[in-house]
């Protein structure tokens, strides 16, 4: 093992990649994080795309976040409609008033006991 | 010898439901789109998955009950499915929501997992959603460093409780292991007692005829 190939060979820095923001939200709010994820030209092979949690989380105000993706599989009670507050339908209030009975007073003096 | 047999005959039948189940796969499942402008690409595209065990007699196999909701490509992309899904804990019953890598099934037959293993960290009711949220953004931000080992995650709603999995490919590596887990302790900030379970899924396979769950005949690894 000679010292020169220990020696690690320069490497060039990955291309650039250029971001464009649409809007504000998409900032970064440290100043370690690039908008659009941090590069990470130290892994072997190339770059990795990393995000960090709060970056992540600004990215759900993106309008492109407000509807569902078209293909997305319906399943209910699971994927949940598209506007949130309307009432869903889970059994009718007017069942459970007992107000009316059914009228039936002929029944009645069948339960009647002479004592 | 005439265990072998059933053994082999076991097999077989577990090669035909495979292949039938590719195929019913190839149809159902939606590619990812290509990231589109303004949105902000992931490492890995992943896919959603959602399955339940329907109450009283298993005579529906684990893949049955397993449905693609859809794949994503950007951050903006997994967000439009998230926030129109259910939380975790509004889910009823026995069930799972599952993030995997596009093109792995979330499954330990899948060539991806065989290998493989996973971390299980069981938590009290109340938490899932918030720790189930916090795993999935480390994961598409890849916050776990371990190259292309890790496969996916899993939450899994029970009745006693709730149950975080991360998979990866390969169980005997113990680097990318312990790298798993101590991130999983770093970003899920997990209560002082919640214990950590790594299981093979060779293990998992042993015992699913016995017992039918994979949570079950772990190894504790801390606390």
């Amino acid at each position: 093992m000679s010292a020169k190939e220990s020696v690690s060979l320069g490497r060039e820095i990955p291309a650039t990649r250029r971001v464009i923001l649409h809007d504000a939200a998409h900032m970064p709010n440290d100043y370690s994080s690039t908008p659009g994820g941090t590069i990470f030209s130290t892994t072997p092979g190339g770059t990795r795309i990393v995000y960090d949690r709060a970056f992540l989380l600004q990215c759900r105000n993106s309008p492109l976040t407000k509807s569902p993706p078209p293909n997305m599989a319906k399943i209910p009670g699971v994927t949940t409609p598209a506007e949130k507050g309307s009432p869903k339908v889970n059994g009718n209030p007017e069942c459970k008033t007992v107000a009316e009975k059914p009228e039936n007073p002929g029944d009645e003096p069948q339960f009647e006991m002479d004592i | 010898m005439n265990n072998m047999n059933k053994f082999d005959v076991l097999k077989g039948e577990d090669r035909d439901e495979e292949n039938s189940l590719k195929s019913k796969m190839d149809i159902k499942m939606t590619p990812a789109p290509p990231p589109g402008s303004g949105e902000h690409p992931i490492q890995f595209n992943y896919s959603l998955w959602f399955s339940k065990r329907t109450p009283g007699k298993q005579t529906t196999s684990y893949d049955q009950t397993l449905r693609f909701v859809g794949s994503f490509a950007s951050v903006e992309q997994f967000w439009s499915y998230y926030t129109h899904l259910s939380r975790p804990s509004e889910l009823s019953g026995h069930s799972d929501y599952h993030i995997f890598k596009e093109g792995i099934r979330p499954m330990w037959e899948d060539d991806a997992n065989k290998a493989g293993g996973k971390w299980i960290i069981r938590l009290k009711k109340g938490i899932a959603s918030r720790c189930w949220e916090n795993l999935v953004l480390a994961m598409l931000g890849e916050q776990f460093m371990v190259g292309g080992e890790v496969c996916g995650a899993v939450v899994s709603i029970r009745y006693q409780e709730d149950i975080l999995s991360l998979w990866n490919r390969t169980a005997n590596d113990h680097v990318t292991t312990s790298r798993i887990r101590d991130t999983l302790k770093r970003i899920l900030n997990l209560p002082p007692n919640t214990i950590m379970e790594y299981k093979c899924h060779t293990d998992s396979l042993k015992y699913v005829f016995r017992d039918r769950s994979s949570y079950r005949n772990t190894d504790l690894f801390m606390r």
